[in-house]
């Protein structure tokens, strides 16, 4: 009908329009360029290969916790108790080690955290209390558990074999910790936009009543997305225990914020529906350049914390899509 | 100058711009003193925009606005109700758990409270005063969610008037479309009041319904594609006159596509029997045919939308059973629904039809993954999904720049194809349709009933629900009227003789 004039943008391509409509998607590959430029100018070994491994060996557990709360920021919901998780899964793995050996330790870490996440997910579903809570809650109630089944104390044991591995290099020098986490950023990468899992995920997060509408069965993929955080979370406390070779009551404590962070300044918007786990890698390199880079250059850890905090609010007050939160509370 | 003081309120020139999007082009209007006037157009034409700059929520782009003869500049709802303007929403302004009073001063508690402390007595006490004033016989301590639908109106509409006791000044009342959910009863109720209330204010009355217009108003302005399309003294126009300027053009007998109308529908394809859910629907039987279109009309509460989320699985039926195809259809499953071949069009857009942050290709493919997938691995085919995507974008003519753009970005009518294109992909038999035109402009509103047709014509089974008449009786085989959740009639109506509004009405009320 000729009354409804098209209001489309013009299809000429012009270099302005398209920074602007993908400044968000550029901002974490600028705030990591201007990081590693500010830091290496500062201290040279910054900007060597040795501190790239250092960097990754670092961040390797941490992007590991970050794709799991990836995978439920992505529908829209958050899961508080990935660090939780991974203490307790940490913990489960160090006591597994010597008495059943490595693949048992693996599998009762991963096992573990795919119960959580499956309990999680179930009172979400079916009680409808909302995933702040429910996981707030959980938090609590693993972490007193970790450190009941611990005494308080780190768990040690005998058994190198998983420690010796993650740690050793087989392809080109890259430490096995980092091919690890990068491999499981790739395979959920794959899942999110490659199955249709991945795009239900991202349905529910952009508009539950629309999933539900269209024959998505939306509370059974809530589950999924929860076990699936919960799973990787386990595998992160795996990682991290043989990474540390003990199992220590206090192993995950700090990672909650840190993945939040890294997953909402990668560009996944909190109400979901839109980002990614491949936007969360940034995200995740964006905080490990920042510690790593001031802990080269020499700034003291309470500083750190300051700038690592004051970086974050900024990073996420440039890079948040205003039009997605109807309320900003 | 005596003239100027006549007038309440005066748009003179006034445009408003979003970005490209021109919503108000050089309006002029003037809302005499202790009169009414009426402001109608299609959805999209402006008079929310006029609302919402006469009341202070958006600023103009250019123009000015004169109340009570002065230029008057004002940047939010508050500063505009100290001139007296105030504004009852269609969606009701009232927060539900306080009490009346609190309501009606709410915002305004200022000259009730001391260091922050309401007196609430006082409060009351001022709402008594104001319910009495305007003949109003509701409680004011009682809680607003315990009113019906009607009086909580009426309740709104006093908040309005009690704008003249806080200030100096006179009100200038906006009502926009106060009685689209209201029953008749209650429409009377209000515009009794408003005609016994225009002696102490002046009322901006926005409706699309004429009968409305022509009942209540002093002088009526027709809004289209942003500018002042006609405008008269009620005495000097009739309904055809204002029809015209409304749509742009005299109403066409085409508009519905009737010539289009499959004359003998198909075989049954739903059969739904005995339907009763509590309170909303009672004993409902009825059955669709292939290649029909059939209406459902009522009043709001009337349970034609709860008919709607029964098919479509949302809501679950306490007694009565749906065959589908001759099969029995279980009751509160959307996913079954959908792999049953049902689809539904929710009156919802934004927040049930469509996920505005994704793309107009991830919104088509949504109910389709299955299909879209690569034939030996599970895994999604990107060359599928495009195709299908810019296939259905060619047979709509859905005007996106392309398949990526998020669906927000596009206007309400190229979102509405691209919910009807991801229900055409999924193949589905039969459409349940609430309100399909809503917020669609005239031009938006053809093409979807153009594709109706077409839908029809391959024997796609339509249920159509909506509250627009014209648009029901243009489109349907046969329209079932709905009252207090039961069906009162069911009027054929044949493209040759296609019956007058007042008998479907007669259904409803």
């Amino acid at each position: 009908m000729s009354s409804n004039a098209p209001t489309s943008p013009a299809r000429t391509f012009s270099l302005s329009d398209w920074l602007r409509h993908n400044a968000i998607s550029l901002y974490p590959f600028i705030v990591i360029v201007v990081l590693v430029a500010a830091f290496g100018i500062q201290n040279p070994y910054f900007a060597t290969f040795d501190n790239a491994m250092n960097i990754g060996r670092q961040s390797s557990v941490l992007l590991l916790v970050s794709l799991a709360g990836t995978m439920v920021i992505m529908i829209g919901s958050i899961d508080l108790s990935v660090g939780s998780i991974v203490t307790l899964a940490g913990i489960v793995a160090a006591l597994a080690l010597d008495p059943f050996g490595p693949l048992t330790a693996i599998a009762a870490g991963v096992g573990i955290g795919v119960l959580v996440g499956l309990i999680n997910g179930a009172i979400l579903v079916q009680l409808k209390v909302p995933s702040f809570l429910v996981t707030l809650g959980m938090l609590s109630v693993l972490s007193g558990i970790a450190n009941m089944i611990a005494g308080g104390t780190s768990i040690m044991f005998m058994d190198f074999s998983l420690t010796d591995f993650v740690n050793a290099t087989v392809l080109l020098g890259v430490p096995n910790i980092i091919v690890i986490a990068l491999l499981a950023a790739a395979i959920l990468t794959f899942v999110a936009f490659k199955t249709v899992l991945g795009r239900y995920l991202f349905a529910i997060g952009g508009g539950e009543l629309v999933a539900a509408n269209a024959g998505v069965p939306v509370q059974r993929y809530k589950l999924f997305a929860f076990m699936l955080s919960g799973g990787l979370c386990g595998l992160a406390g795996v990682v991290l225990t043989a990474q540390v070779g003990a199992g220590t009551p206090t192993a995950g404590a700090n990672m909650l914020l840190d993945s939040i962070a890294a997953i909402v300044m990668g560009g996944t918007a909190l109400s979901g529906g839109i980002g990614g786990p491949h936007r969360t890698i940034l995200g995740v390199l964006v905080i490990a350049i920042l510690s790593n880079g001031m802990d080269v250059v020499g700034v003291n850890s309470f500083t750190q914390e300051v700038v690592k905090g004051a970086v974050i609010i900024l990073a996420v007050a440039s890079t948040i899509d205003r039009k997605k939160y109807q309320f900003i509370k | 100058m005596s003239n100027s003081e006549q007038i309440a309120l005066e748009l003179d020139r006034v445009s408003k711009s979003y970005g490209p999007l021109v919503a108000l082009r050089d309006a002029s209007i003037r809302l005499k003193r202790h009169s009414v006037l009426g402001l109608v157009g299609e959805n999209g034409a402006g008079k929310s925009t006029i609302i919402s700059i006469v009341n202070g929520t958006r600023a103009p782009s250019a123009g000015t606005l004169k109340v009570n003869g002065t230029v008057a500049q004002f940047s939010s709802p508050a500063e505009a109700a100290r001139l007296g303007i105030a504004t009852v929403f269609q969606e009701q302004g009232l927060v539900p758990n306080l009490k009346v009073y609190e309501n009606i001063l709410l915002g305004r508690e200022k000259q009730f409270s001391r260091l922050g402390v309401l007196n609430s007595d006082g409060m009351a006490a001022f709402a008594t005063l104001v319910f009495d004033e305007l003949g109003l016989q509701i409680d004011p301590r009682c809680r607003t969610g315990d009113l019906s639908f009607g009086q909580r109106q009426l309740v709104e509409i006093a908040k309005a008037f009690s704008l003249g006791h806080l200030y100096p000044v006179e009100p200038i009342v906006l009502l926009d479309e106060p009685t689209s959910a209201l029953s008749d009863q209650e429409t009377e109720i209000l515009f009794a009041s408003i005609r016994r209330w225009k002696e102490k204010a002046s009322i901006l009355f926005v409706s699309h319904h004429l009968s409305d217009v022509f009942e209540v108003c002093d002088d009526v302005v027709a809004l289209k594609d942003g500018s002042v399309s006609g405008q008269w003294r009620i005495e000097d126009t009739d309904a055809d006159r204002i029809h015209e300027a409304i749509v742009g053009r005299p109403k066409l007998a085409g508009y519905y596509k009737e010539a289009e109308q499959r004359l003998v529908p198909g075989a049954p394809v739903l059969v739904a029997e005995g339907i009763t859910v509590a309170g909303e629907l009672d004993d409902i039987s009825f059955t669709l045919h292939e290649g029909e279109i059939l209406g459902v009309a009522g009043v709001l509460g009337s349970g034609k939308t709860s008919l709607a989320a029964v098919l479509s699985g949302t809501k679950v039926p306490s007694s009565g059973s749906i065959r589908l195809h001759g099969e029995p259809l279980s009751f509160g499953n959307q996913a079954q629904a959908v792999a049953r071949g049902i689809g539904t069009v929710p009156a919802e857009r934004n927040s049930s039809g469509a996920i505005g942050v994704h793309s107009v290709e991830w919104n088509m493919a949504l109910p389709s993954l299955h299909k879209l997938r690569h034939d030996k691995a599970p895994v999604l085919s990107a060359a599928r999904s495009a195709s299908m995507a810019q296939g259905w974008i060619e047979r709509l003519g859905i005007r996106t720049p392309d398949r990526h753009v998020q669906i927000r970005n596009l206007s309400g009518g190229n979102a509405q194809k691209v919910v009807f294109a991801k229900w055409m992909e999924r193949g589905v038999r039969v459409f349940v349709l609430d309100d399909p035109g809503r917020g669609l402009d005239v031009g938006a509103k053809e093409e979807i009933y153009a594709l109706l047709r077409e839908l029809a014509a391959q024997g796609v089974a339509i249920l159509l629900v909506s509250d627009n008449l014209p648009e029901l009786i243009g489109l349907s085989n046969r329209i079932l009227t709905f009252r207090s959740g039961r069906i009162t009639s069911e009027i054929a109506t044949p493209p040759a003789a296609k019956p007058d509004e007042a008998t479907v009405v007669r259904g409803m009320v």
